[in-house]
């Protein structure tokens, strides 16, 4: 569960980013953060996966109160939450499998857990069939699959993906939102997308939070109209 | 656990491998400051040798009075309770003689003050060393206090001016093989800090999918350990087959006067002292590098 209390954010350049926002996400809710360039979403996802302390207010993930967290934890914090960005950030040298299991030899796991996890979550992806090619050989979409596939390797409580579609077509856009949808059910993992795309929202209506200059402006329960 | 450290080994090698222009830059400039390392090493050493020797070698004659009531053996209890004394040696009067008569080589001379044996000027004398040079003025001081020494002679002024300059050389040797450390420690710093900037996207992976601290820094501070260990290898080789060298065709002593110290194993156990300061500088210049960029990101 993510609860967000009074949580404000102030850069040292002295910019607000988050103003004592208030939120809560339940534990395998699916969730969408809209809000235009500059609204503080960024900031909101950096805090959640311990990149950023609150200036002030409480953020606790999990159980665990992010702004507290010691340095020295916050690797361990990152392996119940995922992250996914607009921009993949694969490793070009690795092939697929490489890149995914890449995120399970961190950690330490065994390799026959390794590899076994690996074939799990690059068929759960649909990236099955790709996984001795290497980043450049594969389109935008899949590209993408795989950065997923490496984000939910560590099985994450939550999944936090940041404009996870930006640089996708709207038929591919579609596919990767249907693939969030997929790991929300049969991984049980709490998502949460943030995203300019107002027609992928409309397309797989879920909760939508909308953050405006670093105040939650509307918190939408699924199905309400945007 | 050994997969985790042959992972790592792997991993610095494969930095190593994939930075191989910046890291032998590196390893050379290293190269070149173990060389001044070694060579200030080799030449402070040689100096803390002659020093002590020179130290060691400073004595003192105290004249006993020839009208002394006092036996040889309670003179010499006095003086060796004198702090900073060593030991003593007693010379009689025609020992001095014989001494004095050695220091003629010309058997003309020797015959010519042969003559004065039988009115021997000298006296009967004792020999105290110091256990350091430092201790020499107040050894003096405290001879001369005694009543039965008649005088006191040491090297005079210039010996203790000698030891004092060598001693500032040696001083001065020691400071710059840790100036030069440092500078070591600078350029691994610098080259293992362009590599963390060429692999940052690694890095944040590694953080962003929970990898610790200590398992991005790991392969960081092997290549560090690698540049280091390989800017060694020919100051090694320079240094003792330098040595070596200068040993054999100088005789063992440097113009005719400095005597070098014996090259076997002393040479050795300077290529190793190079040899762990370069592992040593490595690993300090990385992981300085990796730790101030871990510290900048949470």
């Amino acid at each position: 569960m993510i609860k967000i209390e009074n949580v404000s954010k102030v850069y040292k350049n002295g910019t607000r980013a988050l103003d004592r926002i208030n939120l809560e996400v339940q534990d395998e809710e699916f969730v969408y953060i809209v809000g235009s360039t500059g609204s503080g979403k960024s900031t909101l996802i950096k805090i959640l996966d311990g990149e950023e302390v609150p200036s002030s207010g409480k953020a606790i993930v999990n159980g665990v109160d992010v702004g507290s967290l010691r340095f020295s934890k916050v690797p361990i914090y990152r392996r119940n939450v995922g992250v996914v960005f607009q921009d993949y950030r694969l490793l070009p040298r690795k092939t697929v499998f490489e890149n995914v299991a890449y995120a399970l030899e961190v950690v330490d796991t065994p390799k026959q857990v390794l590899r076994q996890r690996v074939r799990e979550v690059l068929k759960l992806v649909d990236i099955s069939d790709k996984s001795n090619a290497f980043p450049d050989e594969l389109s935008g979409g899949q590209q993408q699959r795989v950065a997923i596939a490496r984000a939910i390797a560590n099985r994450p409580k939550i999944l936090i993906a940041d404009e996870p579609t930006g640089n996708l077509d709207p038929r591919k856009s579609d596919e990767i939102i249907s693939l969030f949808e997929k790991i929300n059910a049969e991984e049980h993992t709490t998502i949460l997308i943030v995203t300019h795309d107002v027609g992928i929202v409309r397309h797989h209506p879920k909760r939508v939070i909308m953050i405006e200059s670093g105040n939650v402006a509307a918190d939408l329960p699924k199905g309400a109209k945007i | 656990m050994f997969r985790r450290f042959f992972h790592h080994i792997k991993e610095g090698f494969y930095g190593f491998g994939r930075h191989i222009g910046m890291a032998l830059s590196s390893a050379s400039a290293v190269m070149i400051t173990l060389i001044l390392i070694g060579l200030f090493i080799v030449l402070t050493l040689n100096l803390y040798a002659m020093t002590s020797s020179i130290e060691d070698s400073i004595t003192l004659s105290a004249l006993v009075k020839d009208e002394t009531s006092l036996t040889e053996e309670e003179l010499q209890s006095q003086i060796e309770a004198i702090s900073g004394v060593d030991y003593v040696e007693y010379h009689t009067k025609d020992e001095e003689f014989d001494y004095y008569l050695d220091t003629y080589n010309d058997p003309d001379l020797r015959s010519f003050y042969e003559t004065y044996r039988d009115d021997n000027p000298f006296k009967n004398a004792f020999i105290v060393y110091a256990r350091s040079g430092e201790d020499i003025q107040t050894i003096k001081t405290a001879l001369e206090a005694i009543d039965d020494i008649d005088e006191v002679y040491d090297g005079g002024d210039n010996t203790y001016t000698l030891v004092e300059i060598l001693d500032n050389v040696r001083i001065a040797g020691g400071t710059l093989v840790a100036a030069l450390c440092i500078l070591a420690i600078y350029l691994i710093y610098n080259t293992i800090k362009i590599t963390i900037a060429s692999r940052s996207d690694e890095i944040w992976i590694m953080r962003n999918v929970g990898a610790k601290n200590g398992y991005v820094r790991a392969p960081f501070l092997v290549e560090g350990i690698i540049i280091g260990f390989i800017g060694a290898i020919i100051p090694m080789l320079v240094i003792v087959l330098g040595y070596i060298y200068l040993y054999s065709t100088s005789g063992g002593s440097l113009f005719g006067a400095f005597s070098l110290i014996y090259p076997y194993p002393f040479i050795f156990y300077v290529a190793l002292t190079l040899l762990g300061i370069g592992v040593v500088v490595g690993f300090f210049g990385s992981y300085i590098s990796v730790f101030k960029y871990l510290r900048l990101r949470r």
